[in-house]
């Protein structure tokens, strides 16, 4: 065995010293779809690095504890504050207004005191101590602002903003907030101001929608995530019931680290896809190289050498050639991070530590040496069988044997490296199956209708037009491309079609749809002596068509059937009830928009045990249901409640509902604040926010226009990136396309030639080839868009649960682009064998 | 039938067409580039060919013989002298109108076949008729292949046919067309005695039945007899004509 391996290699080193012709687009296939990967994976490891790297400047802290509604209580700080350094910051959501320019915004308002920044610096423009921009000067406060609020206020440095009761004078810039990552959506600009300033405003009232944060800072030896977490866990022991949410330097921004970690898997899937596209070229890539070979083989053959030496020979080969295409692609992956450090760096909102990162660049390179052993063994293993006789004839006569048993397991087996790969790395395990399994359907769905395409162009009726005729005969000819090229192209085109068909529904749901229905405007903050007031002032202004109004507190889930929160192990998509506080409600009746499931609602006049209507998927998620208790610590208090009954919630009416839903008493008592929903006509929305915010400074009003252009932008952005490294298997099929047409180029120029002898003029011929490869990519766009529908169609139905609509002209652009790339990629290639001059052609055969 | 030659009258080395000639060569000569300098391939070459005639076309390799013939399918352009083919000017037509002009005027059998691999036996011969808008090219096709003796062989791609057969195809698909005038390049060079015998019997049987004109280049000096005349070439130019003695075919043999 070792002997014959010997043999193989040496052989093998003889012929490739006959050079590496028709091996680009199998180098190039494996390139890409390598390059792609490692580059995915080694920009996600130098976010998510950066973020661990950076973890304690992005938490602003070696610890960061989150209270809603209230300040920690003098033992609290005391507790926290020993041997430690804290920072206490206040972060609500506020209106500021220039009145020099009768502007107004929603901005993201944040107090500091003298220790902020503990970790980082904050840079200002004009240049300066951000406690200097902030303090009182002449009877007047400062305030530094992010860029963005200059705009949308009108304003410059120097300008008189008022944020709720107080006039503060705008000082500064903000270039660089260390902590930001940290924080949540960001719906309006941050603004900052000093703790004494934010007293003033009069926005921190009895009930305020706002977060405490302390971040605290270790002494220098116990600096170490070890010691931190041991400290926290002693901070869970002494107070036990404060509430408040916990994060240490370990995990500074989970749900960013959450992200970046999802959208690496998934473009790394992509990536994946686009190595796979590329792995049928380098399927093609052997097929043509072994066709080239057929004498030698035959020759060795017929001089006594045994089929596995055959094999063994050209494996070695492409092997060789392999690594090489994907030491290539590693060397382009592992750039990747670099260029897009010198060309994004700035735009990049994480910390990031771009450097060499291993993990990523082995597993891109297994990848690719699975990708094309799963796709070069096959056609290895046919050469392999075929006896030197028929060697010759397998162009007509497709030779139907298979290979033999230990070839196909071998080729199922590298195909499970690549799934185990994927699917057995990785922590969203359920998505990457989902992934694999649509990637593996939609090839076999492909392969099945290329199949069907053949064998319907072989059955086609004789057409009178001869250019036609011809070329549905070139589509189901023996050693047509048809099947790989619907199948790489194909495979690109429906992964394109169902990324645009998913981003253009969620646009159209964000932006066309969801304003239809969705209120003019959320008001929070409202006081309990306030909302009569702000109803009646709503009411007076013209074109209101709907006001609602309910109580609203925020409360942290602690304790869900007897066990703690922490220690519940729920399913992913419940996990983001138990993360931080939520907003709760209560009321005597059901909220619009819900369904009861189960139990029943609680009487109008219903006074006693405290009584709690969940939602049913959180119920589900929880494994709870009526009877059972749930415990829900509000402004440091715990509060117990029965599960009365559970709701199905329609969320797609973005009216107000919560999933918590508690029956009045205990919380009427409560101090806490109203939360409005204002329906009205779009031309006077500008009028209403100018009124209100006259009137009550302190009531933040939320345009929901503006706020969903801001989470649409996001998608805008998210979609992009998606789409561009769709792009990479698309790609990755044109080089498929573009091997098949080189692979098939010299038969067409003999095809040309004899036709020309034959009394066709140029202009014939390539009408021939141009129906053909309309036929080819009009074909292979229509496959790939009715299953990319389908599987956008699944993504937004039955995933996400939303409405669907059809897109027409995403499919129509997708299908005319396609079917023109084909033509144009087909015509070019074809452009020579049309001007091939017949007598030297005709000489050579 | 005239030569341009030592021995020849020179009234027709004038250039002026003859009512009846079909082919109408006038010092034709054609040049090539090559690594080594220009090669002269054809140094001026006269003939005319009259309608319903059978010309072979002899002599040594490297003589010219298939560049002629190349010239006369319009496949290769002279570099001077006149081209005249069924009354038009070669020089006239650019490589579209060429091939119009062979779709309309020239069937042509190569040594090699030159069937397109990719097609059938009658997919082939029908490529012609197709081109030419004939009303019903694949029956017309499939009669050609009956008459050529492959009528049970229409669906066989080239390389399911033995060398005998693919030659029949290829030349059922140059008579396919009725042309005027019949090319034909070696068409036994590749088939062994028995076979090529076949092939021969059933060109002059065409070239008989329908009056085409025919310009044959053969090895084969008995074949070349067989023509109404031999012209023999060497380093491009025409060496000497002799009339030939005629085919004696299969039916006569057996009549006669």
């Amino acid at each position: 065995m070792a002997r014959s391996w010997t043999l193989a290699t040496s052989y093998a080193r003889r012929e490739l010293r006959g050079g590496l012709a028709g091996f680009r687009v199998f180098l190039a296939c494996l390139t890409l779809g390598v390059a792609a990967i490692a580059g995915v994976g080694s920009v996600s490891s130098a976010l998510v690095e950066g973020l661990s790297q950076e973890g304690q400047t992005i938490l602003g802290g070696d610890v960061a504890l989150r209270l809603a509604h209230r300040e920690a209580t003098p033992e609290e700080f005391a507790y926290i504050s020993q041997g430690t350094r804290v920072t206490k910051n206040a972060e609500m959501r506020a209106m500021a207004q220039a009145p020099r320019t009768d502007e107004r915004t929603l901005i993201e308002l944040k107090s500091v005191d003298g220790l902020y920044p503990l970790y980082g610096d904050v840079t200002l423009n004009p240049q300066m101590d951000l406690a200097d921009a902030l303090a009182k000067k002449e009877g007047r406060f400062g305030v530094a602002v992010e860029p963005n609020l200059m705009d949308r206020l009108n304003a410059q440095v120097g300008d008189i903003l008022k944020i709720g009761e107080l006039d503060v004078e705008l000082r500064a810039v903000i270039e660089h907030e260390p902590d930001r990552v940290g924080g949540g959506l960001a719906l309006g600009p941050r603004v900052f101001v000093n703790d004494a300033a934010m007293a003033e405003t009069g926005l921190i009232r009895q009930g305020s929608l706002v977060q405490f944060f302390y971040r605290i800072q270790m002494p220098e030896d116990a600096r170490t995530n070890g010691a931190v977490a041991a400290w926290v866990d002693d901070l869970r022991e002494a107070l036990p019931d404060a509430g408040w949410r916990i994060q240490d330097r370990s995990d500074s921004a989970p749900s960013v680290r959450r992200f970046v970690e999802r959208v690496a898997l998934f473009l790394s899937l992509v990536g994946l896809t686009a190595l796979v596209v590329g792995g049928v070229g380098v399927g093609n890539a052997v097929n043509s190289y072994l066709e080239g070979k057929r004498e030698v083989i035959a020759t060795f053959k017929c001089l006594g050498a045994p089929g596995t030496l055959i094999f063994q020979m050209y494996l070695v080969q492409v092997m060789a050639l392999a690594i090489v295409g994907v030491v290539l692609g590693l060397l382009l992956g592992s750039i990747i991070p670099f260029v897009v450090q010198q060309v994004a760096g700035d735009m990049i909102p994480i910390p990031t530590r771009f450097a060499l990162y291993m993990g990523p660049l082995v597993l891109a390179g297994a990848y690719g040496l699975l990708t094309a052993l799963a796709f070069a063994i096959w056609p290895l293993a046919r050469a392999r069988e075929i006896p030197a006789s028929s060697l010759f004839r397998d162009l007509i006569t497709p030779t139907r044997r298979w290979p033999r048993v230990p070839y196909i397991l071998a080729t199922g087996f590298s195909l499970l490296g690549l799934v185990g790969l994927a699917v057995g790395l990785t922590e969203e395990r359920l998505f990457a199956i989902w992934f694999v399994v649509g990637a593996a359907a939609s090839f076999v769905i492909l392969r099945l209708t290329a199949v069907g395409f053949m064998a319907l162009a072989k059955r086609a009726p004789r057409i009178r037009v001869p250019e036609l005729r011809l070329a549905i005969a070139n589509l189901h000819r023996p050693g047509a491309a048809t099947s790989s090229v619907v199948l790489s192209l194909g495979l690109g085109l429906t992964l394109l079609v169902a990324v645009s068909l998913i981003d253009g529904n969620i646009s159209q749901q964000v932006s066309d749809e969801l304003p239809d229905r969705a209120p003019s405007f959320f008001f929070v903050d409202i006081g309990p002596d306030q909302v009569d007031g702000f109803e009646a002032l709503v009411r007076a202004v013209d074109g209101v068509h709907e006001f609602n109004r309910v109580p609203m507190l925020r409360g942290k889930i602690t304790d869900v059937a007897g066990t703690a929160s922490e220690n519940l192990s729920v399913p992913p998509n419940v996990k983001w009830a138990l993360q931080g506080d939520r907003g709760i409600t209560y009321s005597r009746e059901m909220p619009e928009g819900s369904t009861l499931v189960r139990g029943d609602w609680w009487p109008q006049d219903y006074s006693g045990k405290m009584l709690v209507s969940l939602s049913e998927e959180l119920a589900a998620g929880f494994g709870v249901g009526p009877g059972d208790e749930i415990t829900v610590n509000v402004l440091g208090r715990n509060l117990t409640a029965e599960i009365a009954n559970t709701r199905e919630i329609d969320w797609t009416t973005v009216g107000i509902n919560f999933v918590l839903v508690f029956s009045p008493g205990v919380l009427e008592s409560a101090p806490h604040t109203f939360l409005a929903t204002v329906s009205m006509d779009a031309g006077e929305e500008a009028a209403l926010q100018r009124s209100v915010t006259r009137a009550y400074p302190n009531i933040t009003s939320v345009r929901v226009k503006e706020a969903l252009e801001a989470v649409n932008s996001m998608v805008e952005d998210f979609a992009l990136a998606v789409r561009a490294i769709s792009m990479v298997t698309l790609v990755a099929g044109v080089l498929v396309l573009g091997g098949a047409m080189a692979a098939g180029h010299r038969r067409r120029v003999y095809d040309a030639v004899v036709l020309k002898v034959l009394g066709a003029t140029r202009g014939r011929v390539l009408t021939a080839y141009l129906y053909e490869y309309a036929l080819l990519g009009f074909g292979t766009a229509i496959i790939a868009s009715a299953a990319g529908g389908l599987v956008a169609w699944l993504v937004i139905t039955q995933v996400m649960d939303a409405r669907w609509t059809f897109l027409p002209g995403t499919l129509v652009a997708t299908v005319v682009g396609a079917a023109v790339l084909t033509i144009v990629l087909g015509l070019a290639g074809t452009w020579q064998a049309l001007s091939a001059k017949a007598a030297p052609v005709l000489r050579a055969e | 039938m005239n030569v341009d030659h030592a021995a020849t009258s020179s009234s027709l080395s004038s250039g002026s067409a003859s009512q009846d000639a079909v082919v109408q060569l006038q010092d034709v000569h054609l040049t090539l580039p090559s690594d080594a300098g220009d090669v002269n391939i054809l140094r001026g070459i006269s003939l005319d060919v009259a309608k319903g005639e059978a010309v072979g076309l002899v002599g040594p390799s490297g003589s010219g013989k298939s560049t002629l013939l190349m010239v006369l399918a319009g496949l290769e352009r002279q570099s001077s002298g006149s081209v005249h083919l069924a009354g038009a000017d070669f020089s006239k037509l650019n490589e579209d109108g060429l091939a119009k002009f062979r779709l309309a005027h020239v069937g042509i059998v190569f040594q090699s076949f030159h069937l397109v691999p990719t097609m059938t036996a009658l997919e082939n011969v029908a490529v012609p008729l197709e081109l030419a808008g004939h009303a019903d090219p694949f029956g017309k096709a499939a009669e050609e292949l009956e008459h050529v003796g492959l009528g049970h062989r229409l669906s066989h791609y080239p390389g399911q046919l033995s060398g005998g057969e693919q030659q029949r195809v290829a030349l059922a698909r140059a008579v396919a067309g009725d042309p005027e005038i019949l090319l034909a390049d070696e068409p036994t060079g590749n088939l062994d005695g028995t076979t090529g015998e076949q092939i021969i019997d059933l060109m002059f049987d065409l070239h008989k039945r329908r009056g085409t004109t025919m310009v044959l280049i053969t090895h084969d000096a008995d074949l070349a007899q067989a023509c109404d005349r031999v012209v023999r070439l060497r380093d491009g130019q025409v060496e000497n004509i002799a009339p030939g003695t005629g085919r004696v075919m299969p039916q006569d043999k057996v009549t006669g």
